[in-house]
């Protein structure tokens, strides 16, 4: 039996279904990060398990204990807020002392927990003071600290760093993910930042309208994407998507056509994968960073129309005129390319867009993933 | 009334932990809607029942005579008086008070720099002073015999009213506007001032390089600003002119000769003077209405905006 | 500056200052008359007492103000103490629950806001003179709670609505039952609206009139405002006293608004909300 088990959890406001059944479990230990775009449902499963939230139906579990009907103090959860919440009457000590002074516990044991606390996240100078005297990192290892006194079963963060600056959330990244290993103990992390996803998962759970999309490590979400959504969220920038549609399949070979100007594309299935029919739409997706200047295939010409140097890469977008990338969130349906910088592309320059048959991975109308990429793809072209 | 509050607050008896909860709150609502309930939603309601009986201080027995309450109010002249007072009142408040107001507050805002928290505070005085005291004071104020104002007046070689400031009846209602605008122009001068520092200061900087500057910059950006502010001190004031009680109680009891009689002076003789309580409770309700229309129209106007 | 804008700065420098000016002027009567002789009263009105005499404010004391002051007080207390608590705990609850009934709690409390005290003074009379009430100090306490908490529940509620509610959940999850994070979290930080709602339901109070005139029918339990009017038709002429008695009642008042002003503003702009 799993540390933590959520089974069929449905959550539901008024006529709004939130959650629609979602299932997981995390194993003891487990770094499980939540991911998703704002109103997925990923902060209502995380203060559901906390007991913040009432649950419709399904049941949570922890530690073999069922505690769907439980009282928040008694789930064994301790939360880290996206804003902190400290309470502002209170001194550092007396924050991170709190909950084990309404449970009665023996000062002695207080201090002491107290003081261990503050020793793993270095604050032990900041404990007599209060929270207003506090820099936002500094409130966020409190928060944190306030978590680490209670020792409880399962962490739980509720988009902890989407307060700090840049350079300090990418400090608090590195720290929390050390923590996670001295403390070895089992966090559940929501954040709608796939970087935090990325860079501190052991696996993520990617959810949409109220549903998980895929469950896995980060490397499997990035390389193996379950469906169309997945695809799209995990790895940045955004994965292109172009329309097209089945013209022939011959044995596990599948033809495809984007339009009657174009050439058309034909991609090797694996064994197992499901083959399209003659005539259905489906939907290509492509990596930025495996489109380049050669490969096997020659998708279009193009225009260079946006160039954002980020450094080491340049993100380059061009428009290739006959064809165009389907996607709500795309630019004016142009095509978005990782390149190194010093290739030196310039705007209204115009290119070859080329990759290779084993970068393009295939989904069916309805989203879900047909074909997949060879993992090796991922470099630059 | 707790009891009913908990079994309709009670959940599906699903979860046994939210249902303590749903105890706690409706016992932690309970003080307050008990007291209200008791002390206002239940007279209230009596009195509108009570307005189609007839029946005094002391008797036990209600006499059920249907409208006849109100029929007689309607013919009645002294009612529609006081009415007419009360309208008088609403209307002088309105222009001397919330005018007043506006004109004091629009200066200090702008008008003045040094000392305006000094002006503020003393204007503002009169407010937190009883408005007993207020009438007592200024009964001395303006005595026949002993006060000062029937003194400067003289002075100055002009003649006082015969019958006293308050004791002639054409001058009376004017004299008691005087008294409530010096108790109440701070209170609609503060809230007033609140609107007006509440206008971004962005908005005129924006206005003037829009070209708005001086009434132009008034008539776009103050006056729009503080529109829900000055709706309601005209509201409060409306209201307050219905209700006036203590102020005329205490300084002419309603006279002279009922010229400063209003509403609620006239119900409190006719109930506890005349033991009319029927009479009474239907005056009591055309102001009860009329105060929760008036009520009703602040809560409209005030979401609104 | 030009003459014009000078002569307009000065012009409204003058409108503030008379009416300054005539708002101390009736303060400033009833502070000198009180420390004045009956005869001094009459013959020099407006002047400063040729010598300041407390013998008017013995007299006042003598005569019952010293008692009135007491029940006053106590009813004062009693009263808002009630009303920050009763309106605390409402406001909390409506602020914080979704169920649909708790929508008409919150009208029923805040249509109370809209009764005139005079419009139901007949069957509240009835009421407390049926219940054995009348002349009870304690009892009229309760009245006064009432009219105090619509407008209290207001402005709780709109506090309690933008109180962070994380800090409640943190609570929650800290090990604190729903009454507990009220009284350990929600309480200790409403310090400031607590203070403004009390200093405003006290100056309320004090100065209360109608009520106590109905419920407080004999001399020893009455507070200031309706002991001094009853005292009034005994004393007529003793304006000097009367003006003691007052100025009793009233300092007290303007020295407490003079150092809480910024709550009772607070407190006012509530009422713009």
């Amino acid at each position: 039996m799993s540390h933590l088990e959520v089974r069929d959890v449905v959550k539901r406001y008024g006529q709004l279904t939130v959650l629609s059944g979602v299932s997981f479990a995390a194993e003891k230990g487990e770094f499980v990060v939540m991911v998703g775009p704002s109103g997925c449902g990923k902060s209502t499963l995380l203060r559901s398990i906390a007991g913040l939230e009432e649950i419709a139906e399904g049941s949570v579990s922890i530690a073999g204990r069922n505690i769907t009907q439980a009282e928040p103090s008694d789930r064994g959860v301790a939360m880290v807020f996206q804003n902190y919440a400290l309470y502002p009457h209170m001194t550092v000590a007396q924050n991170m002392g709190f909950a084990l002074k309404v449970a009665r516990r023996p000062k002695s044991e207080i201090n002491a927990a107290v003081t261990r606390a503050a020793e793993i996240l270095r604050i032990t100078e900041h404990l007599a003071k209060y929270p207003k005297a506090l820099s936002g990192g500094q409130k966020q290892r409190v928060a944190i600290g306030r978590a680490i006194t209670r020792a409880p079963e399962v962490f739980l963060f509720d988009e902890p760093l989407s307060n700090l600056d840049a350079a300090l959330r990418s400090q608090m990244r590195i720290e929390l993910s050390r923590l996670h290993r001295e403390l070895g103990a089992t966090m559940l992390y929501v954040t709608h930042d796939q970087t935090e996803a990325m860079t501190m998962a052991d696996r993520i759970i990617v959810m949409n309208g109220g549903n998980i999309e895929q469950i896995g490590s980060p490397l499997e979400l990035y390389n193996r994407p379950a469906t169309r959504f997945v695809a799209g969220f995990i790895g940045s920038p955004r994965m292109n998507f172009i329309s097209a549609y089945v013209i022939e399949t011959v044995g596990r070979s599948v033809s495809f056509s984007f339009g009657l100007e174009l050439p058309p594309l034909k991609l090797e299935f694996a064994p197992g994968e499901t083959l399209p029919a003659v005539g259905d739409a489906v939907i290509l997706g492509i990596r930025p960073e495996a489109l380049g200047d050669s490969g096997e295939v020659h998708l279009a010409d193009a225009e260079v129309t946006v160039v954002e140097a980020l450094g080491r890469e340049t993100l380059v977008y061009s428009d290739a005129h006959a064809l165009r990338t389907t996607d709500s969130e795309s630019l004016d349906g142009y095509f978005a390319q990782l390149v190194p910088s010093q290739s030196d592309k310039k705007l209204g320059q115009h290119v070859s867009l080329w990759a290779d048959r084993s970068a393009f991975v295939v989904f069916a109308a309805d989203g879900t993933t047909l074909h997949d990429a060879s993992p090796a793809h991922a470099h630059y072209k | 009334m707790a009891p009913s509050l908990t079994s309709t607050l009670g959940d599906t008896g699903k979860r046994p932990v939210l249902n303590a909860g749903n105890i706690s709150a409706s016992a932690m609502m309970a003080p307050a809607l008990i007291l209200v309930g008791v002390f206002i939603l239940i007279p209230a309601a009596v009195a509108v029942i009570g307005s189609f009986f007839d029946f005094g201080m002391t008797s036990a027995t209600w006499t059920f005579v249907g409208g006849a309450n109100y029929r007689r109010a309607v013919t009645d002249p002294l009612f529609w008086l006081a009415i007419s007072n009360n309208i008088f009142i609403v209307i002088g408040s309105v222009v001397s008070q919330v005018g007043g107001g506006a004109i004091l507050a629009a200066i200090l805002d702008r008008g003045i720099r040094r000392g305006s928290v000094v002006y503020r505070t003393i204007i503002f005085m009169p407010v937190v002073i009883s408005s007993i005291a207020v009438a007592f004071v200024w009964m001395l104020i303006l005595d026949p015999n002993v006060g000062p104002l029937n003194a400067i007046v003289k002075t100055l070689g002009l003649s006082p009213p015969r019958l006293g400031w308050l004791g002639d009846p054409a001058i009376s209602l004017w004299m008691l506007l005087l008294i409530a605008a010096w108790q109440n122009v701070g209170f609609q001068m503060m809230l007033i001032l609140a609107g007006l520092q509440a206008i971004p200061k962005e908005h005129y900087e924006a206005a003037s390089l829009d070209g708005a500057r001086g009434l132009k910059a008034f008539w776009y950006i103050t006056l729009p600003g503080i529109r829900n502010v000055l709706v309601l001190a005209t509201l409060i004031t409306v209201i307050g002119g219905f209700k006036v009680f203590d102020l005329v109680f205490v300084t002419t009891g309603g006279g002279p000769a009922n010229a400063t009689q209003v509403l609620g002076t006239y119900t409190y003789t006719q109930a506890f003077s005349f033991g009319n309580m029927g009479y009474a409770n239907a005056m009591a309700v055309v102001l009860l209405v009329t105060a929760a229309l008036l009520g009703w129209l602040q809560v409209r106007l005030s979401r609104r905006a | 500056m030009t003459l014009r804008a000078r002569s307009v700065a000065i012009g409204l420098h003058a409108f503030v200052s008379l009416w300054t000016l005539f708002v101390l002027v009736p303060v400033f009567v009833m502070v000198i008359s009180a420390f004045k002789s009956q005869a001094e009263l009459f013959t020099r009105p407006l002047a400063l007492p040729r010598q300041f005499s407390f013998a008017a404010f013995e007299r006042a004391w003598g005569i019952g103000i010293s008692g009135f002051l007491v029940n006053s007080l106590l009813v004062t207390a009693l009263s808002v103490l009630f009303i920050v608590i009763a309106s605390s705990l409402a406001a909390y609850v409506l602020a914080r629950s979704d169920k649909p009934v708790m929508r008409w709690v919150y009208v029923a409390i805040v249509a109370g806001f809209a009764v005139p005290l005079q419009s139901v003074m007949v069957p509240l009379y009835q009421l407390v003179s049926s219940a054995g009430l009348l002349n009870s100090r304690l009892a009229i306490a309760l009245p006064y709670a009432a009219y105090g908490i619509p407008f209290t529940t207001m402005l709780f509620y709109t506090f309690f609505l933008e109180f962070p509610r994380e800090l409640e959940e943190a609570a929650r999850l800290d090990g604190c039952g729903r009454i507990e994070v009220f009284f350990r979290i929600v309480l200790p930080l409403s310090g400031p609206v607590i203070a403004s709602a009390a200093i405003f339901q006290a100056v309320f109070n004090w100065n209360e009139f109608i009520l106590a005139l109905l419920m407080l029918t004999k001399t020893d339990v009455r507070t200031l405002p309706v002991g001094i009017y009853g005292l009034t038709g005994q004393y007529s002429a003793d304006w000097p006293a009367l003006m003691a008695g007052l100025a009793i009642a009233t300092v007290p008042l303007i020295v407490i608004f003079l150092l809480a002003q910024r709550h009772f503003v607070r407190s006012l702009a509530g009422l713009g909300k």
